[in-house]
């Protein structure tokens, strides 16, 4: 793949024939070696270990303080440990470095030309009138804002300065828009004076790189990586994204080497130090125990990191949407009116109402309120029937019958109410004499979306009831209780904090689904309380915003951010609760 | 079943006090779970106003016996109770017998404390009101106060009736629960065990009140305490692997055993 874009590109790049030749896959073979020797050397270290610890053994002398095995596990984690530990962090950290010093050295080579860029920016008549004019609309926007916190203040309307700050907002982002349009021509202008021998190319590239926004930067060293190693596909081969791969290889090739033959040592070096210190008082077992911990620990860190850092970005994100509205956070989340498609349009950027998320709360709500009418009652009563009526026979048939629809795929759940609920529940309207049924709408994702929460809440709830001790069944019976009193008056309150518990879970489950609401609730953002009639969720809206060609940085994406916040908080605080519900309920029957 | 065709298990029967009156009456009463034996053939006669006492070694079958008395055998699937119990004449396992009214007769005081998630007061109020005890607040109100009188609780309680019962200490959560029995004014009261999860300030307690309660009704307690079936009973039942083996006043059986295992027993050498 890379070597047919490769004679694509090659009569542009003349003199550098050698890169088609020079097969990433030698480089993979010597990251391969370092890995398998690593290996072998790993395994010896556990043999040697081992052997020594025998001898020790063999001889008379103190007792070993540890089984054998446990000093060959000790020069093991010697000898593959900080070796694995440093390709780790190359694997991690390494081609950013190599991207970092290959592309300095092409922006130092692109000196000049920056220079002369700057220069031309700075003598630029039209380029300085639009930032006159960018200056002044922000002045007035400035303005427009302390009228309203003026006007606000002192109780008045401040619709009338609302409105010209929409205006100067919207002037401003057109402002920006004609601002790049020019910058972006005078560089074109600057590129292509450069020359096109390969010095001349090695600064077009530096140039390129210096003069992209962030994302662009990205790509391009993703796409210049993956003409240099073959990562991947590169989405363009242009004579600037060539050079660059060719500034990476040396410094990637040097990078390499040093990191196989330094971990080679290392793990080498580690063998030997392993073994200088094997004698019958070691106590290689505590060693090895700390090993353990540390990277059980490890493994806790990365998961704690892990999901930090997705609730980081998240949050950062959502910052970005909310600038891109002007903070208007109130808007958002109390706004009726949902309609991002319109806001997309720069003259629509910052109208308010645009992205009135309020429709997608209530959605969300009366959906979830549909799925739990039907799973609650279902599941609750499923769950007594099974842990206090049915015998152990229907028990050992009926449970895993009902946990078989825990494992149905939800998109199957999506098609069975898109195709056959939504139908059917229209047509039973039309015949009662409802005229606006449509397929898509509210019940339908609901009822089978309950269908899905069933399992969780019986299954849960199963749990709690059975926890209940029998002691208390026992004296509720040996008061003269029937079987019904005793689960209505002694059972359910016993469990009841652990049934909400449950309950909770299957909320947040409810407000989390997406795809039978993607498929069968609609896409109508309606503000209704009629089940009939489509509506969409927090979930749906995110699918729509993000899926399609996009530009990850217009409101519209970044708005999705902003509902997964929305989202991840409402489900966390669901959980925090129901697991504090729950957990209360065990400390009292423990 | 095998123990149809082996001989009954002989039973040694101290002479009865005088003047007893019978108030439970077993005759060949046999218990298997599934198909073990726990209850071989039983025939005992157990007074009016007194406290039985039921020893033996641990899976005899004690607990087994009491729960046949208001049969709360039913509940377990694999229990199968044959042979007949009498309170007062009135066959126990009969089809006519409705449990949940039997077991407003028979009440019972389990080993573990185990009040309902309720405060204390609706403990108490439980039975009187599932059985329709009381016809309106205030007589429930004097229901819950004289049991919990009767149970030596009111003193302690009188001022937190509100709060749930099992924020009680275990022997007051032991001695709400025999107020929760008596609350339904039963004619027999059974307990399995019911001093072993207390402290010995707390069991003295109980045996004090075991020993009021004898004044009204029939007392059947299951105990591991040789020294606490002294104190507190008036007839004595030794039992072993599912046989009554000797049964007859405290004092008899305590001072002249007749039998060699119930002699090894309360000596110590065996259990
Ligand atoms: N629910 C049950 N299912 C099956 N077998 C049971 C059950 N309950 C008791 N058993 C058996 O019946 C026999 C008598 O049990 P029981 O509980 O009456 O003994 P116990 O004399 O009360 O013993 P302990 O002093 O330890 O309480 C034992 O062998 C026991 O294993
Ligand atoms: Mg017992």
């Amino acid at each position: 793949m890379v070597r047919r874009y490769w004679r694509r590109g090659r009569p542009e790049c003349a003199g550098h024939e050698w890169l088609a030749a020079a097969a990433p896959e030698k480089i993979m073979q010597i990251t391969v070696l370092v890995a398998l020797t690593l290996l072998v050397l790993t395994a010896f270290g556990f043999l040697t270990g081992r052997r020594r610890a025998l001898a020790v053994r063999a001889r008379s002398g103190p007792r070993l303080h540890s089984l054998p095995n446990y000093y060959g596990y000790y020069i093991a984690l010697w000898t593959g440990g900080p070796a694995l530990v440093l390709l780790a962090v190359y694997g991690a950290f390494g081609s950013g470095l190599v991207n970092t010093l290959a592309m300095s050295q092409l922006e130092r080579e692109a000196a000049p030309l920056i220079a002369e860029f700057e220069r031309q920016l700075d003598s630029d008549s039209d380029f300085i009138a639009l930032l006159e004019e960018a200056a002044e609309a922000e002045t007035d926007a400035l303005e427009a804002r302390e009228a309203i916190t003026r006007a606000r203040d002192a109780g008045l309307d401040p619709q009338a300065f609302q409105a010209a700050l929409a205006g100067h907002t919207t002037r401003l982002t057109e402002i920006g828009a004609r601002l790049g349009q020019r910058r972006a021509d005078i560089a074109r202008t600057v590129a292509a004076r450069a020359p096109s021998s390969d010095a001349g190319i090695r600064a077009r590239s530096g140039f390129e790189f210096w003069n992209s926004p962030r994302e662009r930067r990205e790509l391009f060293l993703a796409d210049a990586r993956a003409i240099a190693f073959g990562e991947g596909l590169a989405s363009r081969n242009t004579p600037e994204l060539r050079a660059a791969a060719l500034a990476m290889r040396p410094v990637e090739d040097i990078f390499r080497y040093s990191v196989a033959a330094l971990a080679l040592s290392m793990a080498v070096g580690g063998l030997a130090w392993g073994r200088s210190r094997i004698k019958a008082s070691f106590r290689a077992r505590n060693r090895v125990e700390t090993a353990i911990t540390g990277l059980l620990m490890f493994a806790s860190v990365i998961a704690i990191l892990t999901t930090l850092g997705i609730v980081f970005s998240l949050l950062f994100e959502s910052l970005r949407f909310f600038a891109s509205i002007g903070w208007r956070v109130g808007d958002f989340l109390f706004g009726l009116q949902w309609s991002p498609q319109i806001a997309i349009r720069a003259d629509q950027i910052g109208q308010s109402g645009a992205f009135g998320a309020v429709p997608l709360f209530a959605g969300t709500a009366l959906i979830t309120a549909i799925a739990m009418t039907v799973a609650v009652p279902v599941g609750l009563f499923s769950a007594i029937y099974m842990s206090e009526y049915a015998g152990p026979r229907v028990r050992a048939v009926a449970k895993p019958i009902l946990e078989v629809l825990a494992g149905v795929p939800t998109v199957v759940y999506g098609f069975f109410a898109l195709l056959t609920v939504g139908p059917f529940l229209r047509d039973f309207a039309l015949f009662l004499g409802y005229e606006d049924a449509v397929t898509q709408s509210a019940l339908s994702a609901g009822l089978v979306m309950g269908v899905m929460i069933i399992p969780f809440v019986s299954s849960l709830s199963d749990d709690v009831i059975n926890a209940v001790p029998q002691s208390l069944r026992d004296g509720a019976y040996a008061m003269g209780a029937t079987k019904s009193e005793a689960i209505r008056h002694v059972v359910l309150p016993a469990a009841l904090p652990g049934i909400v518990g449950a309950v909770l879970l299957g909320v947040s489950r409810a407000i989390g689904e997406t795809m039978i609401v993607v498929m069968a609730a609609g896409q109508g953002a309606n503000l209704t309380a009629n089940p009939l009639e489509s509506v969409t969720t927090i979930t749906v809206q995110i699918v729509t915003l993000l899926t399609g060609d996009q530009e990850f940085d217009s409101s519209k994406t970044l708005a999705a951010f902003a509902l997964g916040l929305v989202l991840f908080v409402l489900t966390l605080m669901l959980n925090i609760i129901a697991l504090r519900v729950v957990q209360r309920f065990r400390e009292r029957y423990e | 079943m095998a123990y149809d065709t082996n001989p009954a298990p002989s039973t040694v029967y101290h002479p009865a006090p005088p003047g007893m009156q019978i108030k439970v009456a077993a005759r060949d009463l046999s218990v298997t779970y599934g198909d073990a034996l726990a209850l071989d053939r039983v025939q005992i006669d157990i007074p009016d106003r007194s406290v039985t006492a039921c020893i033996g070694p641990s899976g005899c079958g004690k607990s087994t016996f009491l729960r046949c008395i208001n049969r709360m055998n039913d509940t377990i699937d694999t229990a199968r109770v044959r042979g007949s119990i009498k309170i007062d004449g009135e066959e126990v396992n009969d089809r006519s017998i409705d449990p949940v009214l039997l077991r407003a007769r028979v009440g019972m005081v389990f080993q573990k404390p185990n009040p309902f998630p309720k405060t204390i007061f609706e403990n108490v109020a439980y039975g009187p009101r599932i059985h329709g005890l009381a016809a309106n607040k205030d007589e429930l109100a004097a229901i819950v106060e004289t049991s919990l009188t009767k149970a030596g609780l009111w003193k302690e309680v009188a001022d937190r009736l509100h709060q749930p019962g099992t924020s009680l200490s275990g022997g007051q959560q032991q001695r709400l629960v025999i107020a929760r029995a008596i609350a339904v004014n039963p004619e027999v009261i059974l307990m399995d065990e019911p001093c072993s999860a207390l402290d010995p300030i707390a069991t003295a307690r109980i045996e004090e009140l075991i020993d009021e309660l004898r004044e009204n009704y029939a007392l059947i307690i299951v105990t591991h305490s040789m020294a606490q079936a002294a104190r507190v009973s008036q007839m004595t039942a030794f039992f072993h692997l599912g046989a009554l083996v000797e049964y007859g006043p405290t004092e008899e059986i305590f001072t002249n055993p007749r039998d060699q295992r119930t002699q090894d027993y309360i000596t110590g050498r065996f259990g």
